[in-house]
């Protein structure tokens, strides 16, 4: 793919002023800073080297040194300060921002919000992005991040939907995401012997755990996560009012064919008994086509609860 | 051919920046290297080059020449127009912004986010390195019709796209904010045919959208404010329903509810919510260890539910 002269031109307007302060990078970190390859690093600053100021001697040229893969610049001539930055650029920095805001407490939501102030103020953008968030702020997400980072474990009480009682587990943390309206974090779950994913929301109370019993913990190399193979398939009709649980289960759906009514969805493999749970909330807005034992099993569990409203 | 041009444009950006003084074309086609072939192809180069800079978002000046020269315009790009100038940024400061760019994965969001991190990272403010933030979104990618709508909001210009909602439909829509809302990006704006603001959920838009050619075509009224526009978002209205809980399960409804009385099989709580659809579709998880007392319209609610499961 030829990139346009005016890319070109874009990139190398911002290389000399990162450069400049960024000097003796290497070749391949500054490819990589400017997602590009080596070798278009390499012809960018040919190029660069041989530009400069009118009367084009080595005075006026821009100087700069590349020898073994490391770059310094002396002279940048007029090219000595970063450019302005567009919108589009600092509007996806400030939605960036307001995500990272969400779901936070305390001083440092205030730090990142005075941030946002700041560039609005100095740099004068009409935003077009608006983030909305009914994240609650928890501050059981700064523990969990903290123990990623920290490469520790936690202990946690833990209210599990699944189990419907308040355990006690020791787990090694991996990952800590937002979805939908809730905040996840996957762990390694030393009770259980296998990762699972907590609601943080559920978690009642954390605390670190030492580095000796973090590494106690902690999953066993060889484990390899094993995931049953659903041979049969789940298939469902989602109809048109249903639709949201196709975009808040996204994660789990294979395949989505539309037609006037609705969707024929097919889904992963999944556990028989979330899904029950879950399509009861629906109210026949979600019906299983396959396996027949679920379409039972709903049936029946639907008609109990039926009867305790009579 | 992109080497030549790139460097044409590379040296006349050099120049107009360096000129106190505002330079004549003439001063420029004959001095600037890159510049040549006949004196009409020089400034045909010249007039094309000066827009590709004001395309990059680089002002060109142009000014009047000393009176006493010929009356030619002159031309330059003023240091202060042309560079980043931002307020004073802490370590902590740069250190989150380095992490709000990273914030995009592979996105149509993350190129703009990285080359503006990196022009923040070229004015020489150290960096610090101990936050510990890891939480991430998943949400939806935002697809290139972001790029398109929040392009239609800065001109003004009204958009153009076939929507799926119960049928599918061609909309005409002045858009005034894109929205990211729990996960998923929507269009807020003003439907004209409707004649009334909308929300479009942007993985419901079923065609590419067209822009109009025509800028400032309706004005964003300035009290707008887009949450007066969402639906169902009045967290302050609560209800409050009465639940008989088996002994020994839902502990996430007894966690988060009141205590009231022990019966023999069951305990009674009180339980506040404020989304409804929601909320039926948590007690429905809990099947028959859970049943509503109150209010009636609740228990009719659950019980149409589980009918039409039936059914």
């Amino acid at each position: 793919m030829s990139e346009s002269a005016l890319d070109r031109t874009a990139r190398a307007l911002d290389l000399v002023p990162y450069l400049l302060e960024h000097q003796g990078i290497s070749i391949s970190e500054l490819a990589m800073v400017f997602g590009v390859t080596e070798k278009q690093i390499n012809e960018d600053l040919v190029l660069i080297h041989m530009c400069g100021l009118p009367g084009y001697t080595p005075l006026e040229l821009i100087e700069m040194y590349y020898e073994d893969g490391y770059v310094t610049v002396s002279d940048p001539q007029s090219l000595n300060r970063p450019r302005k930055m567009t919108r589009n650029e600092l509007t996806s920095i400030l939605v960036a921002l307001d995500l990272m805001k969400a779901g936070r407490a305390g001083e440092i939501s205030e730090v990142i919000m005075n941030l946002e102030s700041k560039l609005i103020k100095n740099l004068k953008v009409d935003n077009p992005y608006v983030v909305v968030s009914d994240l609650v702020a928890n501050p059981m997400i700064a523990d969990l991040e903290e123990a990623i980072s920290k490469s520790r474990g936690l202990q946690i009480t833990y209210l599990s939907a699944h189990r419907d009682a308040k355990t006690e587990r020791r787990i090694f943390p991996s990952e800590i995401f937002t979805t939908n309206r809730e905040v996840y974090v996957n762990a390694w779950c030393e009770s259980s012997q296998a990762d699972r994913t907590f609601r943080v929301d559920r978690i009642l109370e954390c605390s670190l755990l030492s580095d000796a019993d973090s590494v106690a913990i902690k999953k066993p190399l060889a484990q390899t996560t094993h995931h049953e193979h659903n041979e049969a398939g789940i298939k469902l009709f989602v109809s048109q009012s249903a639709r949201s649980f196709i975009e808040e289960n996204r994660a789990i759906v294979s395949d989505v064919r539309a037609d006037e009514n609705g969707f024929a969805v097919d889904l992963e493999n999944i556990e028989s008994e979330w899904l029950i749970r879950t399509i009861l909330g629906y109210g026949g807005a979600i019906r299983v086509i396959e396996p027949e034992q679920l379409v039972g099993a709903i049936a029946t569990r639907a008609t109990e609860i039926y009867a305790k409203y009579l | 051919m992109s080497d030549r041009k790139t460097e044409r444009l590379l040296n006349l950006t050099l120049a107009l920046l360096a000129t106190k003084r505002y330079l004549k074309k003439s001063e420029i086609l004959e001095n600037v290297f890159g510049y040549e072939g006949s004196q009409e192809s020089k400034e045909r180069m010249f007039e094309r080059d000066k827009d590709d800079l004001r395309s990059l978002g680089i002002e060109i000046e142009v000014g009047d020449l000393d009176p006493f020269f010929e009356d030619e315009p002159g031309y330059r790009i003023p240091q202060k127009s042309y560079e980043l100038i931002v307020p004073e940024l802490s370590p902590q400061e740069l250190a989150i912004l380095s992490l709000a760019a990273n914030y995009w994965n592979d996105s149509v969001l993350a190129p703009s986010a990285q080359s503006g991190i990196r022009k923040l990272q070229s004015l020489g403010i150290p960096s610090s390195n101990d936050l510990d933030f890891r939480l991430k979104n998943r949400f939806e990618n935002p697809m290139q019709t972001l790029e398109v709508i929040s392009e239609a909001i800065s001109r003004a210009s009204s958009i153009t796209f076939s929507y799926d909602s119960k049928e599918r439909s061609l909309r005409h829509v002045q858009p005034y904010r894109v929205i990211f809302w729990n996960g998923f990006w929507y269009l807020m704006g003003f439907d004209t045919d409707r004649e009334s603001m909308r929300l479009f959920k942007l993985s419901r838009f079923v065609s590419e959208v067209t822009l109009s050619k025509k800028k400032n075509e309706f004005k964003i009224p300035t009290d707008f404010d887009p949450l007066t526009y969402l639906p169902d978002r009045d967290i302050e209205i609560t209800h409050t329903a009465q639940l008989a809980i088996s002994k020994g399960s839902a502990v996430i409804l007894r966690n988060r509810g009141k205590f009231l009385t022990s019966g023999e099989e069951v305990d009674f709580y009180e339980v506040t919510y404020s989304n409804e659809f929601q909320f039926l579709r948590e007690l429905l998880w809990y099947g028959t260890n859970v049943e509503v007392i109150e209010p009636a319209e609740l228990r009719m609610a659950i019980a149409n539910l589980v009918k039409g499961v039936i059914a």
